[in-house]
């Protein structure tokens, strides 16, 4: 019988026995009412700029130069090979293959990105905290949706433009926006944060975007809306507005403490890491949030450059190999733009206390890549082999790239200017080319030429060839050739469809669950 | 016990004096018992044949008889097959009575009862455990293939984790399809009890499953464990011994200079230019020269042999039991161990305590207890926890042929030249020998019960029951480094060294209380009342710690440890409450009337939502005790017929709620700050899936019992499903949210037949099973859930595969050039896919449904031949009407450095060979449009396998009373020996979904072993 009461008590307090509540998550109810939670959730806008589709994952930046005639990837890493080859279709870049694929993971991690800070941009304002940090948060959600709505337009064009937190039913069969709308937004939400922005943080809030990040960005985005892909009459004022954005970064660079770091090669080394020359950067920790620079530029070679970008460095005078008195077709690497030998190994170079060969370590192409990586010359028996074991921060635009921006828009805006000239110079100087002096007299169009030439060797390997290749309309060109490994033998055919490939592919997963989305042409 | 010795005594004397009574009529005595315990059978009538003369078995199943030397003895009794013994010099004869398996008072658990099997009204199918006795299950899963109306399939046979997945009548949900196991009652996990200990198992396949109400829906599998008998103290203990193998490997190319040329010859095929292959001309000829005088630079071996081996199984199992009128006991001791296939890190030990006992402290209050103790270990390798030996299979199948396992000086070898895509050697012995992971399980169930009289004949029950699990796991990832077998030069393999513990520990309470009521009323009416509640609580908790830094690969424990500490755990609580009951009726047992409800309030769900009810009725009606209806042939004829709401919950925890997740963490200024997100779109409005099933059935015998035969016409649909579905990723790039989106249908039938008889001497018995299950999606609310390769869409099967239509392979350009082609990568050997919209291009909307990941039937069927003590078993099993679709290593050729099978030699695409099975040779990772999903690579994945053959000799009578053992079995048994599928490649009971060779194989297992009653 006190079997059966103690039963029947337990039935008595049934109700609240049903209420399980979880202990490792809050409830979304619940969670945006105070600062610190506020705080957390930002914190998580940003944790998205580590995801494999936008800056993190492995290396995805530095896999991205694989597209371009700068580098291979025997691995397909991410599908930039796909891309390369101009195989990539709706299908492949979600569906089937061995890769997710950029092309999907892509369209997933900004959207993710985005929704976390619309997210935070509808539910803080009720949060009770200081005023001014509130302001400025919501600033920096801002940028960050801004530079993950940019990624999207500048890689797919038009896609849904969503400004509020997520909602299934509202949101999940909007058809695209217009590119153009996307990208009003992304300079509004820019602009409206470059104007709360700080533009220096204390220390322990260093990387978070400031006003001169904002800035920048915004060249960005103008400049590829004045490019030949999307200017195509040619309207002057598009690249005045461009040169004029960048010009307005390089105006407040002692108010914002930008300048050209002394070293190129160190400037991509942890020591260095928010140096002047970093205006944005997404950062990386070990043990908890690496990324895998070390690991793709010494052991996995799959962004091995190729016999084209060796080819692109000048010579240490700053004449191309065939009009430079230094060059030596016998001895072909010596005497270069010294920047090659801070970017690249090369066959006969030391690396990592080893003569390097044609095939060792190097097989691929004879080549690897220094930049981003911890190995150079000297021994190291800390050879990291496994993933997300590095900490290099990743500049997502540098000060240098602000200086070759403006120097493109105003090229195209004014002509060759004294501007244009000093911007170069500053960045050939930094290179320790000897004489650095652009040489005078260039045309627009050969100071085009010449832009595009440094923009290439003073990025090379970072990420950012691809998107100049396209936005200048030249990929159909380098973009459709045999590549080659230092022996100057073949490795394989590309092929670029100038009447599909310069957008990607709208993942066909995507379309599967929301067919509203239109594909991009002939695909 | 003085009893005993003055039997023994007796016994012996006879044996003494028997020469010397040589007359012509001789006094035979005897015992006769039932062959599924060894219980006495009582009355049994024993006479001799075409005579007069008989007698009946006193109580404790003994006889005594004059008979003469070639009379033929029959003993018969009610239920038992009649056995007939020839008289020969023996006069002391121990006389086995095989019961009649549908004998009339076989009694069948339902779940919180009993009932007679004759008297079922729903679909319940059972094993007895003796059918699979002796036989080397390892895992009491492994005992359910073959039963009727269930599909069991075993991906490979990873020792300590070879529990089966059972499917019971299809796969009714997008979601959780597990059945609910209750051990004596108690949900209790099938890994944690050793198969020794239970004496049968049934299966609620239909309605009658609703007494279980929301964990029904996927049916019920109530495992009853051995328990003593009323009878005098018995040990059994039995013991086996077994050679393990694998069925099935990839038949690779290990011819080291075939595989570098067929690789170079790929990368040509797929576009690359000939100066820049993987291996030189230069570099092969070294490596042919090199053979001969150097194996361990330039190995020539077989990897499969250098890290598989025999592998072994022994398990022992000691049993005491018996009993009076008071108690009853049973008290079983359980040992496995079993070393698999991998030279090392597959090791697997259970021990097992089984202890019940039933007291009846007076005539109405009866009390016992039952504990199973179980403490498993088993150890895997290092790397890739927790999935370590998957993850070791996926290194496997990616191991090179020219891979040195061994450099000249002992050191793991990597390679002697650099393979684009193989920058980490895992040189795999390595992976197994270095590092260690082991896991350890203790389980204990402890269940108390007391059963109360009450007056009316009213019956109180109530039970409580502990469920604790402590699960334990620690493995340390090595300092592990290969060199290279040529320069020595040193690859890190890792160099990070780190240890991990992990520690589960859960407690499930059950407590659960019915009152039953049983009346006969003027003989005829039967009723049976039972109303009950219960209440089940599952708490678990687990935490796991990692640290690095250490200095070598010795001191492995988490205190070695230094730098990089990190940690993660959680603590849940889930509570299910309910209150049901259960109205039996039989009239006359001729009409049968069943009805149940049970009402379940879950903690899964938001306020509001969380209780649901779950009704079912069922009628049987037996012809057979029909007064028009005299058959002397027909000994039982049922009809059956039911209908039954079921429930399932098992979907995640709080998801319905929408939560706000940490760990989305950023680093600003080097530091680590903690992040939140949204990861999840949750819908708070889910609630309960449904189950709706009908079922009507027929029970025939034949023959008093000789031929029994059964029917089932099933229909089971499933609404309310819950899964998680895709969601655009355009709304946050969310995953998307566990919903109520539609309905399933599953719709079959199954028939079981079985024949037993005896010619002389001579006995043997026939069963066999089929059933067919055909899966269709109903109504998925206008959406469809597309996977990699697999679509979920109304009208279709779960899971269909959809994929492109291959259409042979590109013989020339001019056949690209004119038809629709995937990119402008495909070349002449490429494979042609059908551009079914006509767009001239090929994309997604040009896959087809096709194919399914369940099968359409599944089979068995077994013989059992004796002739006196010498029995053959023979248990077959398959399935029909399934695919399988293998990918990425050594399932496609080269893929990111992967090796390659032997079918790419012959099988290939070439111009001199259009008529190929396969593509060109070309490398998955370098040709893509090859490997797309498409019905190109789509296999059948039917099979018809010999599952076990067994021969077991009973040692004759006469030998027994020298060892005074009431009984001595020796056996062999072959287990897996036979499969016979069109897929050849790996072993096609494997994981349907995993689509990849990444499992541990399956095996076969050759064993011996004796098995001993005193």
């Amino acid at each position: 019988m006190l079997v059966f009461l103690s039963i029947l008590t337990i039935c008595g307090c049934s109700k609240n026995e049903l209420d399980t509540q979880p202990l490792d998550r809050y409830t979304e109810e619940t969670y945006w009412t105070t600062e610190k939670n506020a705080t957390a959730g930002l914190t998580g806008c940003y944790a998205a700029l580590r995801n494999a589709g936008v800056y993190g994952g492995n290396a995805t930046v530095l896999w991205e130069d694989a597209a371009t005639p700068n580098a291979y990837d025997y691995g397909n890493s991410n599908g930039f090979s796909l891309i390369a080859l101009g195989t990539q279709t709706a299908d492949n870049a979600g569906t089937g293959t061995i890769d997710a694929g950029i092309i999907s993971t892509r369209w997933r991690d900004c959207y993710a990105g985005i929704g976390r800070c619309n997210t935070f941009l509808a539910k803080v304002d009720p949060v009770p905290m200081d005023d001014a940090l509130k302001t400025r948060m919501k600033a920096e959600a801002k940028f960050l949706r801004g530079l993950y709505y940019s990624l999207l337009e500048m890689y797919y064009g038009g896609v849904p433009l969503i400004l509020d937190a997520p909602d299934l039913q509202s949101q999940g069969q909007l058809p695209r926006n217009s590119r153009a709308e996307v990208v009003q937004q992304v300079l509004k939400d820019l602009e409206d944060a470059a104007a709360v922005l700080p533009t220096k943080y204390g220390s322990a809030d260093k990387g978070r975007a400031t006003k001169g990040a904002a800035l920048a960005v915004k060249a960005r985005v103008l400049l590829f809306e004045a490019s030949p892909l999307n200017n195509t009459t040619n309207d002057v004022n598009k690249w005045k507005v461009a040169a004029a954005a960048a010009k307005v970064v390089i105006d407040s660079a002692t108010a914002f403490g930008y300048g050209l770091f002394p070293n190129y090669r160190s400037l991509f080394l942890p020591a260095n890491e928010n140096s002047q020359e970093s205006v944005f950067d997404v950062e990386f920790k070990i043990p908890e949030l690496g990324n895998s620079f070390d690991l793709i530029d010494r052991q996995y070679n799959t962004n091995a450059p190729l016999r084209d970008l060796i080819d692109a460095y000048n010579m240490k005078d700053g004449l191309p190999p065939a009009q430079s008195p230094l060059y030596d077709a016998t001895k072909p690497y010596d005497n270069r733009d010294p920047r090659m030998y801070q970017t690249i190994v090369y066959p006969g170079d030391t690396y990592i206390g080893a003569v390097t060969t044609a095939t060792s370590p190097f097989k691929i192409t004879g080549y690897g890549v220094k930049k981003y990586s911890i190995y150079d010359k000297e021994a190291n028996s800390n050879l990291i082999n496994q993933g997300f074991k590095s900490e290099t921060n990743y500049m997502v635009i540098r000060y240098a790239d602000v200086l070759l921006m403006y120097a493109e828009a105003q090229n195209e805006a004014q002509g060759p200017d004294a501007s244009v000239y000093n911007a170069l110079n500053l960045i050939r100087q930094r290179a320790g080319l000897n004489p650095y002096l652009v040489p005078a007299g260039l045309s627009q169009s050969q100071m085009r030429d010449f832009i595009r030439h440094e923009r290439r060797i003073e990025l090379a390997l970072e990420g950012f060839y691809y998107l100049d290749i396209r936005r200048w309309k030249t990929a159909e060109q380098v973009m459709n050739v045999t590549i080659y490994n230092s022996q100057n033998q073949a490795i394989l055919t590309r092929s670029f469809n100038r009447d599909r490939d310069y957008w990607w592919p709208i993942p066909q997963t995507q379309r599967d669950v929301n067919p509203n989305l239109d594909q991009n042409p002939n695909y | 016990m003085v009893y005993k010795c003055n039997k023994r005594v007796y016994v012996l004397l006879l044996i003494v004096l028997s020469p010397l009574l040589s007359l012509a009529q001789q006094r035979i005595t005897g015992r006769v018992f039932n062959s599924t315990d060894h219980a006495p059978v009582k009355n049994a009538t024993v006479s001799i044949k075409n005579a007069v003369q008989g007698t009946t078995t006193n109580d404790q199943g003994e006889f005594s008889i004059a008979a003469g030397k070639g009379q033929t003895l029959v003993i018969s009794s009610v239920g038992y097959l009649t056995e007939e013994i020839i008289v020969g010099a023996a006069s002391l004869l121990n006389i086995e009575l095989k019961s009649v398996e549908d004998n009339l008072n076989a009694v069948v658990v339902v779940g919180y009862g009993t009932q007679k099997k004759v008297n079922l009204t729903g679909s319940v199918a059972t094993l007895n455990m003796r059918d699979k006795e002796n036989t080397p299950v390892t895992n009491v899963s492994q005992a359910l293939h073959g039963v009727s109306g269930l599909w069991v399939n075993q991906a490979g046979s990873k020792p300590g984790q070879d529990v089966a997945n059972i499917r019971i009548r299809g796969v009714g949900t997008l979601n959780n399809n597990d059945p609910l196991v209750l051990v004596d009652g108690i949900e209790y996990n099938l890994n944690e009890i050793d198969p020794n200990f239970i004496e049968s198992i049934s299966v609620l396949k239909d309605a009658a499953a609703a007494i279980y109400g929301s964990r029904g829906a996927n049916g019920v599998i109530l495992i009853t464990t051995k328990t003593g008998k009323k009878q005098k103290p018995e040990i059994n203990y039995s013991y086996s011994y077994g050679i393990q193998k694998a069925t099935y490997l990839p038949d690779v190319v290990w011819d080291p200079i075939l595989y570098m040329q067929m690789k170079d010859q790929a990368l040509i095929n797929e576009g690359k230019a000939p100066g820049a292959v993987d291996y030189s001309p230069a570099q092969i000829d070294e490596y042919k020269n090199g053979m001969a005088t150097d194996p361990y630079i330039y190995p020539n071996i077989n990897w499969f042999d250098q890290v598989l081996k025999n592998g072994m199984l022994q398990q022992h199992s000691l049993r005491l039991s018996g009993g009076s009128d008071k108690v009853v006991y049973n008290i079983g001791l359980g040992y496995m161990d079993q070393d698999g296939i991998l030279i090392a890190a597959n090791h697997a030990n259970r021990y097992t305590l089984n202890v019940n006992v039933q007291a009846n402290v007076t005539d109405k209050l009866k009390v016992g207890a039952n504990i199973i103790g179980n403490y498993r270990t088993y150890t895997e390798p290092p790397f890739g926890a927790p999935s370590a030996t998957n993850y070791y299979f996926t290194r496997l199948m990616r191991v090179l042929p020219i891979f040195t396992p061994y450099t000249a000086d002992g050191r793991y070898g990597s390679s002697v030249f650099t393979t684009p895509g193989r920058n980490t050697i895992e040189n795999p012995i390595m992976l197994l020998k270095e590092g260690s992971n082991e896991h350890r399980t203790e389980r204990t169930l402890a269940k108390v019960f007391a059963e109360y009289t009450l007056p009316f004949n009213l019956v109180y029950n109530v039970n409580f029951a502990v469920d604790k699990e402590d699960g334990f796991a620690k493995w340390f990832v090595p300092y592990v480094v290969t060199y290279n077998p040529k320069t020595g030069v040193p690859n890190n393999y890792n160099i990070i060294p780190a240890s991990n513990n992990y520690d589960a520990n859960n407690l499930n309470l059950t407590l659960y209380q019915t009152l039953n009521w049983t009346k006969t009323i003027a003989d005829k009416h039967r009723v049976s009342v039972i109303a009950g509640q219960s209440y089940n609580r599952y708490d678990v908790n687990n935490f796991q710690a990692h640290i690095e830094g250490y200095f070598d690969n010795t001191l492995t424990d988490l205190n070695a440890g230094s730098v990089n500490p990190a940690v993660s755990g959680s603590s849940t609580r889930d509570v299910l409450l309910s209150y049901f009951g259960r109205l039996n009726y039989s009239f006359d047992d001729k009409y049968l009337l069943e009805g149940i409800v049970r009402a379940d309030g879950s903690s899964r769900f938001a306020p509001g939502r969380r209780w649901g009810s779950f009704p079912s009725l069922s009628a049987g009606w037996r012809i057979d005790r029909e007064d028009f209806f005299h058959s002397g042939t027909i000994s039982l004829l049922k009809l059956r017929a039911s209908w039954g709401k079921l429930g399932n919950q098992a979907v995640p925890l709080y998801s319905y709620l929408n939560t706000v997740n940490l760990g989305y963490d950023y680093t600003f200024n080097n530091a680590v700050v903690p992040g939140a997100a949204v990861a999840k779109y949750n819908d708070p409005t889910i609630t309960w899936e449904k189950t709706t099933t009908w079922n009507g059935g027929v029970d025939i015998g034949l023959w008093n019992g000789k031929l029994n035969a059964s029917l089932d016409v099933f229909q089971k649909r499933t609404s309310d499903i819950l899964r998680t579905v895709a969601i655009p990723q355009q709304v946050g790039g969310l995953s998307g949210p566990a919903k109520n989106v539609g309905s399933v249908d599953n719709k079959g039938y199954e028939i079981a037949l079985g024949y037993q008889d005896a010619v002389g001497k001579f006995k043997y018995a026939v069963n066999a099973q089929v059933s067919y299950v055909k899966n269709k999606v109903i109504n998925l609310n206008g959406e469809t859930i597309i996977g990699t390769r697999r679509i979920t869409k109304e009208g279709y099967p779960i899971d269909a595969y959809y994929v492109y239509q291959a259409e042979g392979i590109y013989q020339d350009q001019q056949e690209i050039d004119n038809s629709a082609h995937l990119s402008n990568a495909v070349k002449p050997g490429y494979l042609k896919y059908a551009d079914l919209n006509k767009d001239g291009k090929i994309t997604g909307d040009d896959r087809i449904i096709t194919g399914s990941s369940i099968p359409k039937y599944n089979y068995g069927f077994s013989f059992n031949f004796s002739y006196e003590g010498l029995t053959l078993n023979a248990v077959f099993q398959g399935v029909q009407g399934i695919s399988l679709y293998p990918t990425a290593n050594l399932a496609s050729p080269f893929n990111n450095g992967a090796g390659v099978t032997k079918n790419w030699v012959t099988d290939s695409w070439t111009p001199d060979n259009p008529n190929a099975k396969l593509p060109v040779l070309t490398t998955t990772t370098g040709a893509t449009e090859n490997f797309q999903p498409s019905t190109f690579w789509l296999k059948d994945g039917s099979y018809l396998r010999l599952k076990d053959l067994q021969l077991k000799y009973d040692l004759p009578a006469k030998w027994l009373q020298r060892v005074t053992a009431k009984k001595i079995s020796v056996f062999v048994n072959a287990n897996n020996i036979l499969t016979i599928s069109k897929f050849k490649d790996f072993d096609p009971e494997k994981d349907i979904t995993g689509d990849t060779y990444y499992e541990y194989p399956t095996l076969k297992t050759y064993s011996f072993g004796a098995n001993v009653t005193f």
